[in-house]
């Protein structure tokens, strides 16, 4: 098996006795959607909500003193950076899934017309979140640990709140915007470029973190 | 390779603390303890040797290979128990199984539910469930189902109860047996050595104090005790560790320091008893030759690890009893 693959089913293990919260993470926001009467608002809502269970392994492990057990597995560390980015880049996309799936399926319940290209949007627009919610994140976990590094939970709650402060903002008219639009294939690809390289970039910080981590 | 673990000249500094020139080597099929007092250095030297600090100098080589060039083939080699749990208290022991197992390529599953059987743990039972000598066992457990052939512990024993401390030294004895595997046993608890180690290597305050066999360091010391008088400042300029009481004095010595401390203490006598010169003095001199030396009445015994590692840790006597 790749050692990538071995880290993130190890960091999986860590969180499988947890599924119940997870579950309760996953479908709560729910809710949300159902009172907001919108799906990308929901789904921004459940990325912020999902982007702070990113320190749950963090926490898991430190609170059961397992970087003893890291440090004395056969594999090396920056496998072990990889591992965790595979699971909680999956855990996203799949949460992701579900939630375009179940929060469609309330709104439609309650009466609403949910368009194709809605959900495309939420879709894109979920990755995007989630991405910046975790790409920060991460190193800095690896860095500071869970417990010091607990102010970055907050970043996706920062973000949640200044998307909710932000978007009203947005000129809906404006040429810019329009033009993107326009273009919505291409804007969805410069978007996930874009989440692409800020998960490089983070890896690349872990891994050199990691490197120098003593434990 | 007959060495499976070989450390030369490691060296790492801290703030406040120093670890420098540690060398010593393990030779397979054998127990070596790693002892010395709190704080001397001993988990610093497992986690250089693990790579889970960086050291500013030296060599690690485990079963020939280098501890961060090859750190993964090495690593497949070697199992590590600390003094406590490691694995997620979430897990059961079959669940720790799941979680640990991909990472090594000879894991047995068949030999792990066995031990698991043979240390009465329940697999289904989970880890935080389990009481303090269980999670040790649970831990040896993962050791032994991938057969690793150098096993660290680190302060198994602290904290264990007598009974699960002698049913730990049962099974390591049993780990070596084929001569194939090979133990390092940090502890500060020596009496297990006693039992079951075959090599000591004793630091101290960052220092290598010795290395060898367990039988040549304990035959490299006497506890000599006498009375109250016999103590000069030359009998005590030879001593390794003093403690004094009032009737009389407890010391660690060399061995090979005992027939000097005998004259050492005949001169002392003689300078005691012989008050005058010339003539006048010398049927005193005759007859303090003819007294048996102070030290014949002293008892002499053989040194356990324990005084040993107490007596040597005494400020001004630790540069003293440094072997090699």
């Amino acid at each position: 098996m790749n050692e990538t693959l071995k880290a993130a089913r190890l960091d999986y293990s860590l969180l499988r006795p947890y599924w119940k919260t997870l579950c309760f993470i996953i479908l709560m926001p729910v809710i949300y959607t159902g009172v907001a009467r919108s799906l990308s608002a929901g789904i921004s809502f459940e990325m912020c909500m999902l982007g702070v269970t990113a320190s749950y392994t963090f926490a898991i492990s430190e609170k059961n003193g397992m970087e003893r057990l890291y440090g004395a597995l056969p594999v090396a560390r920056r496998h072990l950076v990889f591992g965790k980015y595979l699971l909680i880049c999956t855990t996203g996309l799949l949460a992701l899934g579900i939630s375009l799936v179940t929060h469609t399926a309330v709104l439609k319940a309650l009466g609403e017309t949910v368009h194709a290209w809605e959900i495309a949007v939420s879709a894109v627009l979920g990755f995007f979140l989630y991405t910046f919610y975790v790409v920060f994140q991460l190193p800095a976990y690896y860095k500071f640990g869970a417990v010091n590094g607990k102010m970055v939970q907050f970043i996706p709650v920062t973000g949640y709140l200044l998307t909710l402060i932000l978007l009203p903002r947005v000129d809906l008219n404006s040429s810019a915007l329009a033009a993107a639009l326009g273009r919505p294939g291409m804007l969805a690809g410069a978007v996930l470029l874009c989440c692409a390289a800020a998960y490089v970039i983070s890896i690349v910080v872990s891994v050199r973190i990691m490197k120098n981590k003593e434990v | 390779m007959d060495n499976v673990l070989e450390v030369r000249k490691l060296s790492r500094s801290f703030p406040g603390f120093q670890l420098k020139d540690i060398s010593f080597t393990l030779p397979k099929g054998y127990i070596m303890g790693l002892i010395g007092p709190n704080g001397s250095g001993k988990t610093t030297t497992i986690k250089l040797i693990l790579n889970m600090l960086k050291r500013d100098g030296g060599e690690v080589r485990i079963l020939g290979m280098d501890n961060i060039a090859e750190e993964k083939a090495a690593k497949a080699e070697l199992a590590v128990v600390f003094d406590s749990n490691y694995f997620c208290e979430a897990w059961t022991a079959a669940q720790t199984e799941t979680a640990v197992s991909g990472f090594y390529e000879n894991w047995d599953t068949n030999r792990f539910h066995r031990l698991l059987e043979q240390f009465h743990i329940d697999p289904t039972k989970k880890v935080k469930d389990l009481s303090r000598g269980m999670q040790m066992k649970l831990m040896l457990a993962c050791a032994f189902s991938y057969s690793a052939k150098l096993l660290i512990l680190d302060e198994p024993t602290s904290g264990l109860d007598p009974v699960s401390r002698d049913e730990l030294l049962t099974i390591l004895s049993g780990y070596i047996e084929d001569g194939e595997h090979s133990v390092l046993f940090s502890t500060h608890i020596t009496g297990d050595l006693e039992r079951a180690a075959d090599y000591i290597t004793y630091i101290n305050r960052g220092s290598l104090f010795f290395t060898g066999g367990k039988d040549e360091f304990v035959d490299s010391f006497r506890i000599v005790k006498g009375g109250p008088e016999d103590l000069t400042e030359e009998i005590k300029a030879r001593l390794i560790g003093l403690r004094t009481h009032p009737t009389g004095f407890e010391a660690l010595v060399r061995t090979e320091e005992l027939e000097r401390l005998k004259h050492a203490s005949v001169k002392a006598d003689k300078n005691r008893s012989v008050q005058g010169n010339g003539d006048s003095a010398l049927p005193a001199y005759t007859s303090v030759l003819k007294k048996p030396s102070p030290v014949d009445s002293w008892t002499v015994e053989p040194a356990t690890i324990d005084e040993i590692v107490v007596f040597t840790s005494q400020e001004p006597y630790r540069e003293k009893g440094r072997i090699r």
